[in-house]
């Protein structure tokens, strides 16, 4: 490694500490070794400055793309899991529109957080809005593309989904619970605890499908028979067989699968969900 | 007109006049009004993206007028090398844009695999201008474009520097044939951190390497100033900006408001101010020369906790779906 390499490898793991650094004898000296102190501040303070910031941008990166999952945990609690969750994934993307991509994993393993499946359904649903928003445009399949394959060639057609679509198993009605906490924010409301948004968002088990149209985003309460059947056709399973896995995966739901698979590809193809069949 | 020609005409890069840069709470406005504004600025990575309303606003943006993008996230110093998938997209968003330059930092943005989305400091020394001279030629050569890198404000400077920033950047600009994006707030910022006199920064670039300059508002915390991109431009840093003008002639410059973002309307006049001191600069009716030397105080700014970030918020999913 050489010196420049050195410095900056110090830098970045300096940057990162979770800790305030002028506190730390150790790096306070290492500090004076790699950086002039100005006639304001020492070496270290000067270092302090960068590090104080990585936190503010990413906590602020974090609180702007999952404000239900800050609003369910209250602040003190937030600050707590964003700084674990930045030491155990630290930012790799150059974009901080990726920077929360682990993020519902993490909470997920955070056994000591109250209502802890309520914060994993919320960080799931508000990834899926950031993935969604900005995923790529692609044309809906048209009559002419879909008349035009034969009726011999269905069974083993694997069905192209949009790529703006995600579909999510929730627990607690999750979306109506993020409008208000965001409504509560944006009022500057004192937040509520964890109490209380459970009971706002009472249980009830429920899979979601979320999807943008045009440049809107959509979101709907499909049977986990659907979410089952697309999940599969996400997936790219051959047709035949998607239904087949769906069956399997949610038995008592197999007989509406096989009568409902006709009017859901109606359904998702008028909504611009379906944009090919590769055949 | 090949990247490698004579430096006429600043490098083949037009002056655009005064832009500002395009930020999301303007968007509808700027749709619906069309105001004049020379050209637009965007944050590279805000719009490297597959689709959705990012691309579209950016479209119907690029119908009107003038647009060039600015990166914050290259980190063309480095330790790891450059990042050749950030590098195609760039290009990809290039080949929509088709601007006149597209621009990144004098700067490094992290390490050991972790990208720290900062612009850090970089040591003054051979080995980074080895370092950087490199990679500038390599980006400008795969980008097809002209490639200007900024001088960016710091808060620290190193032991280990053995050059001044304005040798180390003019070094790398002429080594490597790349164009420089002059921050006059940003040399004012680090002036005052590191206790330098600002125009001696400003004399010692070499001007015919400035194809665009960059103007904002700063946050004096009284020990130190942080580039928080807030507020209006502040006095000695028009007083600079006139000089710079001086020296380089007509330059594409370009007002950065990033943080407490104005109306269109206030941040329209801000871009005014900076035309009408640009054309009096440039048809020698400057007023007479400001005190120079080192920064040794300034008003100090009051305000909500500090922070820099380049570009505003960028455009995101937080309003509620539809059902």
């Amino acid at each position: 490694m050489n010196e420049l390499d050195e410095i900056q490898a110090f830098f970045a793991q300096q940057l990162r500490s979770r800790r305030a650094l002028p506190n730390d004898a150790a790096v306070s000296e290492q500090a004076q070794r790699v950086v002039k102190a100005s006639g304001r501040l020492s070496a270290v303070e000067r270092l302090e400055i960068y590090r104080e910031q990585f936190w503010l941008r990413h906590t602020a990166s974090l609180a702007e793309d999952f404000p239900g999952v800050r609003g369910i945990v209250g602040q003190s609690a937030w600050a707590t899991l964003v700084e674990g969750y930045l030491a155990a994934y630290p930012p790799q993307s150059f974009t901080l529109r990726d920077l929360g991509g682990r993020f519902p994993d993490h909470i997920a393993g955070q056994s000591v957080l109250p209502q802890l499946r309520l914060c994993t359904d919320m960080a799931r649903l508000e990834l899926a809005y950031i993935e969604i928003f900005d995923a790529a445009d692609v044309p809906p399949i048209t009559p002419e593309t879909l008349s035009a394959i034969p009726e011999s060639a269905w069974q083993a057609a694997r069905l192209v989904i949009h790529p703006a679509l995600r579909l999510l198993q929730v627990e607690y009605r999750v979306a109506p619970l993020r409008r208000q906490l965001i409504e509560a924010q944006s009022q500057h409301q004192p937040s509520q605890d964890a109490h209380e948004h459970a009971v706002l968002a009472e249980r009830d088990p429920h899979c979601l499908l979320v999807f943008r149209r045009d440049l809107q985003l959509f979101q709907e309460r499909i049977s986990r028979g659907a979410h089952a059947l697309l999940g599969a056709l996400t997936r790219r399973v051959p047709l035949l067989s998607a239904c087949e896995q769906a069956q399997l995966e949610v038995p008592d739901q197999a007989a509406e699968i096989a009568e409902s698979i006709g009017p859901w590809f109606q359904a998702w193809a008028a909504r611009g969900l379906v944009t090919g069949v590769e055949v | 007109m090949p990247l490698d020609s004579a430096r006429s005409a600043r490098l083949g890069v037009p002056d655009l006049g005064v832009g500002v840069g395009l930020r999301v709470p303007h968007y509808a406005q700027i749709q619906s009004q069309r105001p004049p504004v020379d050209f637009f600025e965007i944050i590279s990575e805000n719009f490297m993206v597959e689709g959705g309303k990012p691309r579209d606003h950016l479209a119907r943006v690029l119908e009107s007028y003038r647009v060039v993008p600015h990166g914050v996230s290259l980190g063309i110093a480095g330790p790891e090398p450059l990042d050749w998938e950030y590098l195609k997209r760039l290009k990809r968003l290039l080949s929509q844009v088709k601007p006149p330059w597209v621009s990144d930092h004098f700067c490094w943005c992290g390490a050991g695999g972790a990208h720290l989305h900062d612009l850090l400091p970089i040591p003054f020394t051979k080995q980074a201008v080895t370092r950087v001279v490199e990679r500038a030629r390599a980006v400008q050569d795969f980008l097809e474009l002209r490639f200007a890198l900024e001088n960016t404000a710091s808060y620290l400077c190193f032991e280990s520097s053995t050059l001044s920033e304005w040798e180390f950047i003019s070094e790398v600009a002429e080594r490597a044939n790349v164009g420089l994006l002059f921050d006059v707030n940003n040399a004012y910022v680090s002036a005052y951190n590191h206790g330098f006199d600002p125009y001696e920064f400003v004399e010692h670039v070499p001007h015919d390497r400035v194809v665009q300059i960059h103007l904002a508002g700063h946050t004096n915390l009284g020990a130190y100033i942080i580039d928080t991109h807030r507020g209006t431009v502040q006095d000695p840093v028009w007083d600079l900006y006139r000089r710079t003008i001086e020296l380089t002639g007509p330059v594409s410059t370009l007002l950065e408001w990033d943080d407490q973002i104005p109306s269109l309307e206030e941040l329209l006049a801000e871009a005014e101010k900076a035309r009408t001191i640009r054309d009096a600069a440039l048809s020698g009716k400057a007023p007479a020369s400001p005190i120079r030397g080192v920064p040794v105080q300034g008003m100090q700014t009051q305000g909500t906790q500090p922070g820099w970030q380049q570009g505003g918020p960028r455009e995101s999913a937080r309003e509620a779906p539809s059902q």
